[in-house]
């Protein structure tokens, strides 16, 4: 319990400190939102009142008390530009990301998770190489090229068995369940199989770490036949590891489905963070950042808290060094 | 190390027995020996193999999600089938890919011309509107007068206007529409600079009066200066539409699509023909003709040239075409008195180095070459193309005489929006080589953009499209951008505005813009014309303008 709250307060002022970095850094930016929607035939008198009437012209201690203020009440602010709450904005795009994120992390563990067990049980050497290589290769994919491949293979209309939907999201949302899962299978696939490779690699090393180890042998010693010393000692020794993996990369990949959100056209959240910071919605974008970076650090602190549920050796440093040994 | 251990471990079973295996295994083990370890890794010979195993597992889950989805596809399909058959003649509805999207509604305030393609002529209309060839129609005003001198028009509506939400729509709301952005200074105020008031005389006249006589004043009136809004109603501008037009915004979501349905209220002659238009925003090219190709769009504009041969080798299937537009790739240089350019020979060395044949021929072909600062659709237009020949040799010794050459050029850099691709840049820079300009390409955001060379001044030469129509007036005033100051061209420019005639008006811009080609402050790179691709069965989409003026009640869909 004690833990939890340290790992709580280190949160609270982990996020503090991030809210002054996305603030300051953002400021640094060349531009305002205030040229930006007063295009190119505006007179400078006309950029100079819209600045004032957006309140851009303020000390940057006053903004940033404005906006921490407004943080504190659970007010994350309105896009200047789009005159939409940065909730909303934000539960809009994290309505399409969150989802191709859960399906594709999904495919990725069901890719490399059983990959990554065959290629440490796998007796010949020729069939470890085949699965290292792989791994190499999924990881190696660029994620434009692998989300073209399957759009030119099974896109609607382009692909060689074009059954699924490669352009957009359903207007009508998750309104109609179906069609919007649909319209998110080829890019989880995407990410999917990208995501699946790296997981592999982290398997096979986690996993073939431990079967080498003492604690396969002795499980052996007791029985069991090597798979299943490896499947039922190792995989679960190497299961506080692979969380934390598994839960970075579900945190990361948020923003790193973005290729994959423009290739499809689907207006997620890290599509969304490029065009406001390109419009130089500053208030839209220091919200949605520190809402990501909130969720970032959350992950880490849920990681943080399983791995102590999942390995019991890390209540006491003692007996950590113990079995270590 | 593991490798090893696998060797070993194969020659294991071909040897050992599975049976005796067992009971060594249990004594062994316990020594950390790993080469005794290995000895019984597989007690039964044959046993099965779980890297095939969980291959197997992998292949089939894939095969489950490949056909789950063909069920769904299938019902889709079906869906959709369905709702076709019981359409009439034309489809329910139209889906128009685009590419720039607006990021909210809010026509007063949010420069950029995605929000007039989309909002002017369909949602919101103007007093006047304009039409395919960039001239002034009856819109919201059927007919109008102006005054002698000049300084007072009269307009006089239609009658029975409503707006979308039932308010009737006369006279009071007109003028209303256009005190409000002179008071508030909303986008394009500038225009009606010297407009003095506006007035509904009755319910169905409106007089407006004029300190100087304008000559753009009803073509500006044709843009956002023009629109009518309603007086009485209260809506949030960035998510909402309330207009007269033939459609209203059903479904707004921001840089991404907008869903037209038809305004079941709407009083005039343009009454929409498709229900329903969907527009969507592609911002990424591939994605945009994939859109077409699947048919997830009927229509796509802009697309490139090139992306668009497979369409363009396909007329069965697809339509494809350039329309002429206002679009002037504009190559600014910095003209103010400090700069490296502020050298005519400089200037005009450029203009003589840039082959723009190949530049043209480069992006497909479907540009026009452009001389000077008119387009073909503006007021003033001349063939200017003559003025600056492709000739490097002539460049070449224009900037030996003002000191430079390929063994000691001159160094220049080139600032332009990253919207823009980086083909012209690696195309300019190799042009201009051979002349001794060493020309620095930097391809930033557009905000910064805006912020170094729009508004700071700090840059040597820009590279932007400058899409506006009738916006000349850039050339006659020394704070644009480009720093261009000429006394000739600004005394010509306003008598041209404050011409009473077309034609008087026509030839004092006509004149001005020789004078600014000859002084080389930019060079036209070309004008653009975009290029439009639409499925079969797709009429009435208007291939000319329409990146600035889209009117979408004409366009129908037969599958």
């Amino acid at each position: 319990m004690r833990f939890v709250i340290h790992r709580l307060a280190l949160f609270v002022v982990a996020l503090f400190g991030l809210s002054i970095v996305i603030f300051a850094a953002l400021r640094i930016l060349p531009g305002d939102v205030a040229s930006v929607m007063a295009g190119v035939n505006a007179s400078p008198a006309r950029v100079a009142q819209l600045r004032e009437q957006l309140g851009l012209n303020r000390s940057l201690v006053e903004q940033y008390g404005d906006w921490m203020g407004a943080l504190v009440r659970g007010d994350f602010g309105t896009s200047i530009l789009t005159g939409r709450s940065v909730t909303a904005l934000v539960a809009s795009r994290a309505a399409i990301t969150f989802p191709l994120i859960i399906v594709g992390l999904l495919i990725a563990l069901a890719i490399g998770l059983p990959l990554g067990c065959a290629a440490v049980l796998a007796r010949s050497a020729r069939v470890r190489a085949l699965f290292h290589m792989m791994s190499i290769i999924g990881g190696a994919i660029p994620a434009l090229w692998g989300g073209l491949l399957l759009i030119l293979l099974f896109g609607r209309g382009v692909g060689l068995i074009g059954i699924l939907p490669s352009q957009g999201f359903p207007l009508d949302g998750w309104a109609m369940p179906g069609r919007a899962l649909l319209s998110l299978v080829l890019p989880a696939l995407s990410v999917g199989i990208i995501v699946g490779a790296s997981i592999m690699r982290y398997t096979r090393a986690a996993l073939g770490g431990f079967a080498d180890s003492g604690y396969v042998d002795m499980a052996r010693s007791c029985g069991m036949t090597r798979t299943q010393a490896v499947l039922r000692v190792g995989l679960r020794l190497a299961t506080p590891q692979l969380v934390s993996v598994i839960g970075l990369t579900f945190a990361s990949m948020i923003t790193g489905v973005m290729v994959i959100e423009n290739l499809f056209a689907l207006p997620g959240i890290g599509n969304g963070l490029v065009t406001d910071v390109g419009n130089r919605d500053l208030i839209a974008v220091q919200s949605e950042l520190f809402l990501l970076a909130a969720f970032f650090l959350g992950i880490g602190l849920i990681v943080d808290v399983l791995h102590r549920v999942l390995d019991p050796r890390m209540k006491t440093a003692t007996s950590l060094s113990e079995v270590s040994q | 190390m593991s490798q090893d251990n696998g060797a070993q471990d194969n020659g294991a079973h071909a040897g050992s027995g599975a049976t005796g295996a067992n009971g060594t295994e249990s004594t062994t083990a316990a020594t950390t020996d790993a080469s005794l370890a290995a000895r019984a890794k597989n007690p039964k010979k044959n046993g099965p193999k779980w890297w095939l195993i969980s291959l197997i597992a992998v292949i089939a889950a894939i095969a489950v999600v490949v056909g789950v989805t063909f069920a769904f596809s299938a019902n889709d399909e079906g869906q959709t089938d369905t709702s076709g058959a019981s359409g009439a003649k034309y489809a329910d509805s139209v889906t128009v890919g685009l590419k720039l999207a607006p990021t909210n509604l809010d026509i007063r305030t949010t420069a950029g011309s995605a929000l007039d393609q989309v909002l002017i002529g369909n949602v919101y209309e103007g007093i006047v509107a304009r039409d395919s060839k960039n001239q002034v129609a009856p819109a919201i005003a059927s007919s109008w007068e102006e005054s002698k001198d000049g300084l007072t028009y009269t307009f006089h509506l239609n009658k029975n206007m409503t707006f979308s939400n039932g308010d009737k729509l006369d006279a009071e709301d007109v003028a209303w529409s256009i005190n409000e952005l002179i008071a508030k200074q909303y986008h394009d105020a500038e225009a009606l600079a010297a407009v003095i008031k506006v007035e509904a005389k009755d319910a169905d006249t409106v007089v407006m009066t004029l300190k100087t006589p304008n000559s753009n004043l009803l073509w500006t009136l044709t843009g956002r200066a023009g629109l009518v809004f309603d007086k009485d109603a209260k809506y949030d501008l960035k998510t909402q539409a309330i207009g007269s037009g033939p459609y209203t915004v059903s479904k707004f979501v921001e840089n991404s699509s907008i869903t037209l349905k038809a305004n079941e209220k709407y009083w005039g002659n343009n009454k929409a023909k498709t229900p329903t238009v969907v527009i969507n925003y592609l911002a990424d090219d591939n994605a945009a003709v994939n859109a077409l190709k699947s048919g997830d769009v009927q229509v796509l504009a802009p697309i490139t040239e090139t992306l668009a041969e497979p369409f363009a080798s396909d007329p069965d299937k697809y339509t494809v075409k350039a329309g002429n537009g206002t679009d002037k790739y504009v190559l600014a240089f910095n003209n103010a008195s400090g700069s490296k350019l502020a050298d005519k020979r400089i200037r005009q060395a450029i203009r003589y180095a840039i082959n723009h044949k190949e530049i043209i021929a480069s992006r497909g072909g479907a540009d026009k070459a452009l001389g000077g600062p008119i387009p073909s659709l503006d007021p003033g237009y001349e063939d200017l193309t003559g003025l600056y020949p492709y000739d490097q040799a002539k460049a070449k010794s224009l900037m030996a005489e003002a000191g430079y050459s390929t063994d000691k050029p001159l160094e220049l850099s080139l600032t332009y929006a990253n919207i823009y691709g980086t083909e012209l840049g690696d195309q300019l820079r190799s042009q201009l080589k051979p002349i001794g300009i060493d020309l620095k390409v930097n391809v930033v955001e557009f905000s910064t953009w805006l912020q170094d060379v729009y508004t700071n001044h700090d840059f040597d030469i820009s590279l932007v499209d400058h899409n506006e129509s009738h916006d000349f007036y850039s050339w006659a005033d020394p704070t644009y951008y480009f720093g261009y100051d000429n006394k000739d061209v600004q005394k010509l420019y306003n008598e041209g505005v404050a011409a009473t005639s077309d034609k008087e008006r026509d030839a004092k811009f006509a004149e001005a813009a020789k004078l600014i080609s000859e002084d080389a402050p930019a060079d036209w790179l070309f004008n653009y014309r975009v290029t439009t691709a639409t499925a079969k069965g797709v009429e009435g989409f208007p291939f000319d303008l329409n990146q600035t003026v889209m009117p979408l009640y004409d366009v129908t869909y037969t599958k």
